[in-house]
């Protein structure tokens, strides 16, 4: 007389057996080797169920952006790939690429805690609006500002602003002053 | 009693079949969905792979089968809804903002709904399992 847990287990397994020969006869069937989990822009965005609608993504010139730089309530994102990170940018930003595991846009998410502002910036203005409107569907606070550069890195750097690339003397020196 | 045990089990077993039937059409978005909850990264493509059979296989088990596979398919939808339940209570209260993947792709965002909803369905598989058993031996003579 089979008990009820082996009765569960051998239709858990038969199941389980059934469905790994679909998968593998179907043309469409899941493939374990390339499938790759979601990035920071490929997640699945949900609506906003877990308190009021939220605030709307903003768009800032990046001198008026730079005007947040070095203040210890902010915190910075680059989302150019890594190559491009490497040779340069704006001090004390984090790396969140598009292509960045769903694991790091969920530490992107921690980092932001305790935080006012989060600038966001790319190589241009779409592929930082990508990710900043991503961490405005995970991040639920009215009260964290989302900025995005309008041009990005290099209208940031062509302006000659202040935490450019490298290291940033004027943040340090006056962060109360927005380091500029 | 029997009648609202019968309309439980097969109403459970529908929902099974549907919801693993839903996750069928799209095993790959069904296994992003399972990613999304980040709490098995590496193992989401085997179970996007082997958790809508499952489920059919349960399903049609609590509608189809004898009373002592019936109550085999209860508990293993049982464990099932358990399991559900914990990863929808995790995403819910680390407020992750994610599909819950619950019919494929068509689910919805986790909400305390979504959290409520489980329960009931677990509720329902050990209330199966409490009460869905053979009448004890003297029972048909006295009843």
């Amino acid at each position: 007389m089979l008990s009820v847990v082996t009765r569960a287990l051998c239709l858990v397994g038969g199941g389980a057996l059934l469905g790994l020969l679909v998968n593998g006869t179907r043309p469409n069937g899941v493939r374990f080797a390339s499938f790759a989990p979601p990035s920071v822009c490929t997640m699945t965005p949900a609506g906003g169920e877990h308190g009021p609608g939220p605030a709307p993504v903003e768009s800032l010139e990046p001198r008026d952006a730079a005007g947040l730089c070095g203040d210890p309530s902010t915190l910075i994102a680059d989302v150019r790939p890594a190559t491009e990170f490497a040779q340069g940018h704006v001090t004390g930003a984090i790396h969140l690429p598009c292509t960045a595991s769903g694991q790091a846009a969920s530490a992107a998410v921690d980092l932001v805690a305790g935080r006012q502002t989060l600038i966001v910036y790319g190589a241009g203005t779409d592929d930082a609006r990508r990710v900043a409107d991503e961490l405005r569907q995970r991040v639920h606070r009215r009260d964290l500002r989302i900025v995005v550069v309008s041009g990005g890195f290099g209208a940031w750097n062509q302006a000659g602003l202040a935490c450019s690339s490298g290291p940033c003397v004027h943040c340090a020196a006056a962060p109360a002053a927005g380091g500029r | 009693m029997n009648a609202v045990l019968f309309l439980l089990r097969v109403a459970l077993g529908a929902l099974l079949i549907v919801a693993g039937l839903l996750k069928l059409r799209d095993p790959t978005a069904f296994a992003t969905e399972i990613a999304n909850y980040q709490l098995l990264p590496t193992g989401a493509a085997m179970l996007a792979a082997v958790l809508p059979a499952i489920e059919v296989v349960i399903g049609l088990s609590l509608i189809a089968l004898s009373r002592a596979w019936r109550r085999g398919a209860a508990a293993a939808a049982l464990a099932l809804f358990v399991t559900f339940t914990g990863a929808v209570a995790s995403a819910y209260f680390r407020r992750i903002n994610i599909d819950c993947g619950c019919f494929g792709t068509g689910g919805g965002p986790i909400s305390a709904l979504t959290l409520a909803r489980n329960l009931t369905l677990t509720a329902g598989c050990l209330i199966l399992l409490r009460f869905d058993r053979a009448p004890a031996p003297g029972a048909r003579l006295s009843g």
